[in-house]
């Protein structure tokens, strides 16, 4: 009885002997791919895009069924960068012609991850496109970087008070 | 009309088995018991049986409709020819016309909720994901093969063995309501008790107490187990009773039974295998008999249905209790840092301070998954029950198998201890009718779901509708499944997923209802390797940004080890690469090497694989002596080592060490220069060739996930594409 007993322990002992080993030689080695190219429009935002929200950090305002959007004083978004070679902040937006009777002039400031990159005075409501390149080494490769501007008057909507800065249409980096 | 008797022959049969089983077992030891205890506890006493049967069957691999079927038809058969079915013993007295009547109203008010409920297809959480899910698997796989990536796999799983003996007929919604027989014979089986001690008014009350807590029926009406554990301990501490009364030995056999079928439902209910012990020791002792010979036949009973679990564990996953104990029983397949965050989540949720239980898992029952009723507010009133010798067994069966709530405080894990305390709190005030008639309509009222809404916290789980048309699938089954989008992913997953391809999630879906095999993020080793490369490139932390380099006077050594020399019970410590040099030239990685590491030698590799997602880690906190070593297999020179690591170990310090010609550990480096580490490649390139590689195809996102907005927005740049969306969970394929 002990002697069967003794071989069902042994027997179950050997049944649980598939462990792995401790000591492995090198595995095969990986060759991690140098960089990727999906296409410049993945770094710009259009702001009639569904999935322009995921970009959003703050100051833009919900679309309204178009294909632009309302800011507020600091709008700013964030982008992957697939590549820090010779990019350009570019930046598509407009200012209104009747929030700039009151407002006047607008002063707007551009951020690359809140540093500072360019300001420029607009003295004229419309449509306004904004370039600049940005210096390779603020960005880097396949990190989000935040992009933002801050607009220095904003038009007060005398109805419900709030606050509108400028009609946004895309922004982001571009070859 | 052919779906719903589908589902009803699948759970009688299994319920008709395991009652048949108990009934022959019981006319064998021609055990002398009440009418009704026969037929309950034979029931209880044939599921356990049932249970081992159906393991036999899956370790065999033999699991088919048509084996269940004979073994069923058989089993039932050599019942019905014996006359093991015709209970032999006395009725109980008539229950008086009141308590009759209070009886009658509520079990017919929460039958109606709790079955209809429990016939509606299965959608809970733990049901259709693990519960089913791995019912599923044995199903498919015509019984157990090695899982070492799930570690609800490991899990004992009694009951499951019963769910698939009816899924097999009736899928999800027979299994549900095998779940559901045993709330009814729990309910049953307290109110026999109480007519036992000459107690009906107190059965009746701890009966509807139980039956009607809200956690109860809804835990009865889906495939969990929770209640088919509180009926298997109440039943063997009722056998226990029993045996302190007539001090039959032939009950031992039951008794045995029940006590392993604790443990094999639940880990947590191991505890009924000591109590069932202890309790017949005591009891002998005290009367000068011997003890030995019937706590052996207990023992042994025990164990015939606590090993087969173990031994599942042990020879699939070289641990008999996975997934704990993995300090103890070290292996490749949990690891220690998910055990002890397991542990710590789930000893407090997300709950500020103990004292929130209370409240919590009696009213508000938001943060702990469900409410007992308020009623249960009253609980230390129970205490007054120690005045009786039957509330001093209740409250100590209570207090015990409640030792264990703490490990986990979700309200689930309180059922076990509901029908003793129902039954202490009952008995407490029995000598005032009136008011136990009270609190019979007041728990009945205020846990009613209409009623529970005007209290409890907003979100709290609970059963909030039954539709009768959809459980008579008057209402298509599909058409109520959709809601769920779990359900839909598990139905696309099936349909854009090859058979043979996996798909990897960070957390669980609806597994029971597709086929394809789903790995989960936390559920084992390799899938935390695998969620590990997945978040690298969107978590900076994780990110081999660091680098170490030890310059030292060149070497001749066998073998070189980067150790461990702090202690940093916040950190784990982690390689992404380690990189051996002579003067400018990195050492190529030769096949003779023979690397390891301590602890967790089996993901070494990792660190050596020249990929920037992937990493060995300790998975638990770093301690001084661990490390990673390079066996050259020969005598080598080097002069240098650099080890690539992430800024979430920034705590750890570590030192470089060789083994001379002499076979001496020496000191090559302990001043390690730190620099940053550049990375010049895509991270989400290499995380998804990573996956690929590891036979990763699709990976499931929940919009909760972390790294689901990364992988929405560049997709492209992970070089993945969406194979499918459903609300907002998204199907990645990797091409």
């Amino acid at each position: 009885m002990t002697r069967v007993a003794a071989a069902a322990v042994v027997l179950l002992a050997l049944s649980a002997c598939e462990r792995p080993p401790e000591f492995y030689p090198p595995p095969e080695q990986r060759h991690p791919a140098e960089g990727v190219n999906p296409g410049p429009e993945a770094m710009m935002v259009e702001m009639d895009s569904p999935d322009a929200n995921l970009s959003i950090v703050k100051d833009i305002y919900p679309p309204g069924g178009t294909s632009w959007r309302w800011t507020e004083q600091d709008p700013t978004v964030k982008v992957l960068v697939l590549s820090t070679d010779k990019l350009k902040l570019r930046i598509d937006f407009a200012i209104w012609d009747d929030g700039f009777k009151t407002t006047g002039p607008v002063e707007l400031s551009f951020f690359i991850n809140d540093k500072l990159l360019d300001k420029v005075r607009y003295t004229t409501p419309g449509v306004k496109h904004y370039e600049k390149p940005v210096p390779a080494d603020w960005l880097m490769l396949d990190r989000e970087a935040t992009l933002s501007f801050h607009v220095d008057k904003l038009y007060v909507s005398p109805r419900d008070k709030k606050r509108f800065g400028v009609i946004l249409t895309r922004i982001g980096l571009v070859p | 009309m052919i779906r719903v008797l589908a589902i009803l022959f699948g759970t009688l049969l299994t319920v008709l088995t395991a009652w048949a089983l108990g009934a022959i077992l019981f006319r064998k030891l021609a055990l002398k018991l009440h009418r009704a205890e026969e037929r309950l506890l034979s029931f209880v006493v044939g599921s356990a049986l049932l249970s081992a049967i159906v393991f036999a069957i899956c370790a065999v691999r033999v699991v088919h409709r048509g084996v269940f079927l004979v073994i069923g038809l058989a089993i039932i058969g050599y019942a019905v020819y014996s006359g093991a079915l015709r209970a032999s013993g006395d009725s109980f007295a008539p229950l008086p016309r009141l308590w009759l009547w209070v009886f009658l109203v509520a079990m017919t008010a929460f039958s109606y909720l709790a079955f209809f409920h429990a016939m509606m297809p299965e959608d809970s959480p733990d049901g259709m994901a693990y519960h089913l899910g791995n019912v599923l698997k044995y199903q498919q796989a015509h019984g157990f093969f090695r899982i070492t990536d799930d570690m609800y796999a490991n899990l004992s799983e009694g009951v499951e063995m019963l769910f698939l003996y009816a899924f097999d007929f009736g899928r999800h919604s027979a299994a549900t309501l095998v779940h559901f027989t045993f709330l009814v014979v729990l309910a049953l089986l307290i109110l026999s008790y109480g007519r036992r001690i000459g107690r009906p008014a107190v059965g009746v009350a701890a009966a509807i107490f139980t039956y009607a807590a809200p956690i109860v029926y809804f835990d009865a009406s889906m495939a969990y187990i929770d209640v088919a554990l509180a009926a298997v301990l109440f039943a063997g501490f009722y056998l226990l009773q029993i045996w302190d009364e007539n001090c039959d030995p032939r009950l031992f056999i039951p008794i045995g039974i029940l006590a392993g079928f604790a443990y094999a439902v639940k880990y947590t209910a191991f505890l009924a295998v000591p109590y069932a012990i202890g309790f017949i020791a005591w009891k002998l002792w005290r009367k000068r008999q011997p003890v030995l010979r019937p706590v052996a036949v207990v023992a042994l009973l025990a164990a015939v249905f606590v090993l087969p679990w173990m031994v599942k564990n042990w020879i699939e996953v070289a641990n008999p209790i996975s997934p704990l104990a993995n300090r103890i029983f070290t292996n490749p397949y949990i690891h220690i840092s998910f055990e002890d965050n397991w542990r710590r989540y789930l000893s407090m949720y997300d709950l500020t301070s103990r004292w929130q239980i209370p409240l919590q898992v009696t009213v508000q029952g938001d943060h702990v998954e469900g409410l007992l009723g308020p009623l249960f507010l009253l609980t230390p009133l129970a205490l007054l029950a120690l005045r009786f010798r039957a509330g001093r067994q209740l409250l100590l069966a209570a207090a015990l198998f409640a030792s264990t709530y703490f490990g986990n405080i979700g309200t689930r894990f309180l059922i076990p201890v509901v029908p003793f305390v129902s039954l202490a709190l009952a008995l407490a005030v029995a000598d005032f009718p009136a008011l136990l008639l009270a609190l019979v309509a007041f728990h009945a009222i205020t846990c009613w779901p209409s009623v529970i809404q005007l209290y409890c916290a907003p979100g709290a789980w609970r059963l909030e509708r039954v539709s009768v048309r959809t459980a008579l699938r008057l209402r298509p089954e599909e058409t109520y499944l959709n809601q769920n989008p779990d359900y839909r992913m598990a139905r696309l997953i099936d349909g854009v997923v090859p058979r043979a391809d996996k798909v990897f999630g960070v957390s669980q879906t609806g597994q029971s209802y597709t086929t394809r095999d789903e790995l989960v993020g936390y559920e084992s080793a390799s899938n935390e390797v695998l969620q590990d490369i997945l978040w690298t490139p969107v978590i900076r932390e994780f990110q081999p940004t660091r680098k170490l380099a030890f310059q030292f006077a060149r070497h001749a050594i066998r073998k070189l080890r980067v150790v461990q020399t702090a202690n940093a019970p916040m950190d784990q410590w982690s390689i992404s690469e380690l990189r051996v040099f002579d003067g400018a030239m990195e050492l190529p990685r030769d096949s003779a090497w023979r690397l390891t590491a301590h602890p967790n030698p089996w993901e070494v590799q990792l660190a050596f694989d020249n990929s920037p997602v992937t990493r060995w880690r300790t998975w638990q906190p770093a301690g001084p002596g661990m490390y990673v070593e390079v066996d050259f297999a020969r005598m080598q020179t080097v002069d240098g080592v650099v080890v690539e690591t992430s800024s979430d170990a920034a705590n750890t310090k570590i030192i470089a060490e060789g083994l001379d010609a002499n076979g001496q550990w020496i000191t090559l480096s302990d001043h390690p220069v730190e620099s940053v580490n550049p990375i010049h490649t895509s991270l989400r390139r290499a995380a998804a060739a990573e996956l690929k590689a590891r036979g990763i195809r699709y990976v499931l996102m929940k919009p909760e996930n972390p790294g689901a907005d990364d992988l929405r927005r560049y997709t492209e740049a992970w070089g993945m594409k969406v194979a499918g969306v459903v609300d907002a969970q998204r199907l990645y394929f990797i091409p």
